[in-house]
């Protein structure tokens, strides 16, 4: 940021434009209608009910098992008004009542057409579906965009977004509610494949508009790509975004550059202190109504690990150095954990949160890497973190109480060789296989950490033996819950990280949990059973002796009725 | 020995190193085939050792299981069926080469589970060029694969593409009367029903691209013949050469 002074008044002038006098707040109540809980994505919710001083009585209220057992249970349940919408790994929608688990409605998507073999398209792994307008919506393997009667479970509209056979790309993320829209994030950008955004008229399927992540000739940031690799070149924003209504700004991190392991192709230049093939490896900003970019911050230039950005983005407003700031903070698969102005996408913090890492040397304190340590064509290399991501898709959480971000790490390594393939349009387009490792020296590979994205500083670590693939929720009652492959659903103080409460559900952890409340009784909700494949696969083949269980059901705990 | 004893006997031995130099050479092409479509992405990693996707080396597989796998993918999970993306020889050497992974030292070449391979399409320059435009995906929904499904590829909006227009002035003024216009809260819009019974209409909104495919209460929703829509309208990305190129492509096709 050039002018640091004019972007600091321009940010005083939003927050006072937009009347807001007070930090926003991304807390849920008794509802939990979005993905990360409110379009700001904390994962947060203000009910207290339950805390640390009783958190050790609660017990399960209700259990619900789909019947859909293939790829685990990855979405995040979303209530609303007393009713539980959940959806499987492949896009079984249920409609339940959230103070009993009884069925209201059930929908089944039909099987999806296939696309190409070992193309994301095929991999059937839905993460979630959001709620409006009397509507559940929600994105299949096969790239149709699908909306259902939020009474009926009847179909309303179906509109296909793109042609698996050909892209090779599908959406598992669930879709974000955007004011009248819902913006769809897809897959695919290790294919060889151009990812975009899509937004759609909530109310009709009607077309809203379509963001390309890489710039198309003649648009600014097609010269950071070299010859035609711009076509393939990858970028899918495959995860779920967020939006600040203040700003009418939306937020998406998006996917690695393609190919992922091998940028002679796709680099034109050397030099990789700059932007390299824009918008890969960023976080963007995108008027809601337009879809145009107003902002971007690319935190991996010429990005050559697959540490694509997809992930989660968190707005908070937050004193820096005297001063309240709209802030956003997002970590992409480095574990590198950016905090950006989000009104201008000025850089201000950024901390690295796995502990074995030689992918780079460090980042100086203006946000540029330092000593990239590169895979080389043809020759093998080990590189920490791996492509699975220091943290995988599953997201962390935000407590304005205590000010912390809670986030599970993975401390996992991989050996690349890099190959110079040519693109063949929506094939696998990584240029090297991975070779999955363990870093030798350690006896715990993950931890749940609680970190002060302001200071950047680590505040407490819970480390744990094998791999944590669950998101977190944070509470206003000082909780910090998450599961873990063994099939315990966790809760600690979200103060000292210390383990206050475990319960054993039956199957792996890999979607997120939530909380909501009926009849003001608060509940929290985990879903359980692994997920197979992808970075779930991990799991069975770096620790053998693991026996981690699939499954699919939601299993919500309460305290005792009568007791609070 | 006699002559002749001599001859079998170095037949036989003959035979014996061809095979074993063509079944050195078919696991040779296995070996890469998989490292480029199997070990790939979060697949089965180098050599089958596990990546996301399961390990495949030192599983004990027999060789009826490896082919039946791969030619039928495993439902519900990643694992597709390769059965028509490989060609014969291609899968029978990816078979025989994840046998020798489980401790198979002299896999059978005569397992396959593949179909064979479909005759190649022969096409002039024009009518490639023609394949490539239908469904170009820089023009995003301005392609004609956004409606049309030609050879396996694009979406059957529209139904199976029947009657190719003589020339490019015929496709632009190409009459649809199957487009109707469906008028609902009080809005018309261009509508291709699919589907029109007691319980539901169910049409294709053709105000924008991607048509959407609405499904109505009947009693919400009124159907009337003609629309104002235009086929022209949804592709004018194309230029006329262009246009000429894919009404090349699909009279070579048959399509």
């Amino acid at each position: 940021m050039k002018h640091p002074r004019l972007a600091a008044l321009a940010s005083a002038a939003c927050l006072a434009a937009s009347g807001q006098t007070t930090a926003i707040d991304g807390s849920t109540h008794a509802d939990w209608p979005h993905y990360g809980g409110s379009t700001y994505s904390w994962r947060y919710t203000a009910l207290d009910q339950i805390n640390v001083s009783n958190v050790k009585s609660l017990v399960p209220a209700w259990i619900f098992q789909t019947g859909d057992y293939a790829e685990g249970l990855q979405a995040t349940p979303i209530v609303v008004d007393g009713v539980m919408y959940l959806i499987t790994a492949r896009f079984q929608v249920f409609a339940l009542d959230a103070s009993n688990g009884k069925v209201l409605w059930q929908y089944r998507y039909p099987p999806p057409r296939p696309g190409i073999p070992g193309g994301l398209s095929e991999t059937q792994e839905s993460r979630g579906l959001t709620v409006g307008f009397g509507l559940v919506f929600f994105g299949s393997s096969d790239n149709h965009v699908v909306a259902l009667d939020q009474k009926t479970g009847h179909e309303v509209w179906n509109v296909a977004v793109d042609d698996p056979k050909q892209c090779g790309c599908g959406i598992s993320a669930a879709p974000l509610l955007v004011k009248d829209k819902i913006v769809v994030g897809g897959n695919g950008g290790d294919q060889a494949h151009r990812g975009y955004l899509t937004a759609f008229y909530a109310r009709t399927g009607r077309l809203a508009w379509r963001w390309y992540v890489i710039p198309a000739p003649g648009e600014k940031g097609n010269e950071t790509w070299k010859g035609d690799s711009w076509r393939f070149g990858g970028g899918s924003p495959w995860m779920t975004g967020s939006f600040d209504p203040a700003l009418n700004l939306v937020y998406w991190g998006t996917g690695n550059a393609a190919s992922d392991f091998y940028d002679a192709a796709r680099a034109p230049s050397a030099d990789k202190s700059r932007d390299t093939n824009l918008y890969t490896a960023s976080v963007v900003a995108l008027d809601a109504d337009t879809g145009k970019l107003r902002w971007h911050y690319q935190e991996v230039p010429d990005d050559q690990w697959d540490f694509d950005s997809s992930y989660e983005v968190i707005l908070m407003d937050r004193e820096v150095r005297g001063r309240m700031r709209q802030l956003l903070a997002h970590m992409n698969k480095s574990g590198l954990t950016f905090v950006l102005d989000r009104a201008t996408g000025e850089f201000i913090g950024v901390f690295s949160t796995p502990e074995v890492r030689n992918w780079i040397s460090g980042v100086t304190e203006d946000g540029k890497l330092v000593g990239r340590n590169e895979p080389k064509l043809g020759q093998v290399g080990n590189f920490c973190p791996s492509a699975a991501g220091a943290k995988s898709w599953n997201s962390m959480a935000y407590s304005p109480r205590t000010g912390l971000l809670y986030v599970p790490i993975n401390e996992i390594c991989y050996d690349l060789k890099p190959t110079d393939d040519a693109p063949q349009e929506g094939h696998g387009f990584m240029n090297s296989s991975m070779d999955f490792k363990l870093p030798p020296g350690r006896a715990t590979y993950s931890h749940l950490d609680a970190w002060d994205p302001i200071a950047g500083k680590r505040v407490w670590s819970y480390p744990y033996k094998y791999i944590l693939l669950a998101s977190v929720l944070a509470t206003a009652g000082d909780l910090v819950f998450t599961g873990n492959p063994e099939g315990e659903f966790l809760a600690f103080n979200a103060r000292t990280g210390d383990k206050l409460w475990s319960y054993q559900t039956g199957a792996g952890h890999r979607g997120s949990a939530m909380s909501y409340s009926v009849g003001g009784r608060q509940f929290i909700a985990t879903p359980t059973g692994w997920q197979m494949g992808l970075v779930g696969g991990l799991g069975p083949s770096l620790f053998p002796e693991l026996q981690i269980r699939g499954g699919s059901t939601v299993v919500v705990f309460a305290l005792p009725e009568g007791s609070k | 020995m006699s002559r002749p004893w001599l001859l079998v006997l170095l037949g036989a031995l003959s035979g014996a190193l061809s095979r074993a130099q063509n079944l050195e050479e078919v696991v040779k092409r296995g070996e890469t085939i998989f490292a480029s479509t199997c070990a790939t992405g979060y697949c089965h990693g180098p050599k089958g050792s596990a990546g996301g996707a399961p390990r495949l080396s030192a599983r004990g597989f027999d060789q009826n299981y490896i082919a039946g796998t791969l030619a039928r993918g495993i439902p519900g999970t990643a694992m597709a069926s390769f059965a028509a993306t490989l060609s014969r020889a291609d899968f029978t050497a990816v078979v025989a080469y994840l046998a020798t992974l489980n401790g198979i030292a002299n896999p059978s070449l005569a397992v396959s589970g593949s179909a064979p391979p479909a005759p190649a399409l022969t096409l002039t320059p024009e009518a490639a060029s023609g394949r490539a435009l239908f469904s170009d995906a820089v023009r995003g929904f301005g392609r004609c694969s956004t409606c049309h499904e030609v050879n396996g590829i694009g979406i059957s909006v529209a139904t199976p593409i029947s009657e190719i227009p003589a020339s490019v002035g015929a496709l632009r003024s190409l009459s649809t009367p199957q487009v109707s216009t469906a008028v609902a809260n009080s809005e018309s819009m261009p509508a291709l029903v699919v589907g029109n019974t007691r319980r539901a209409v169910i049409f294709y909104d053709l105000t924008t691209v991607p048509p959407v495919l609405r499904t109505m209460d009947p009693a919400a929703v009124t159907i009337a013949d003609g629309a104002l829509w235009r086929h022209a309208l949804v592709i004018a990305s194309y230029n006329p050469a262009e246009l000429a190129a894919i009404l090349e492509y699909l009279r070579v096709t048959g399509k």
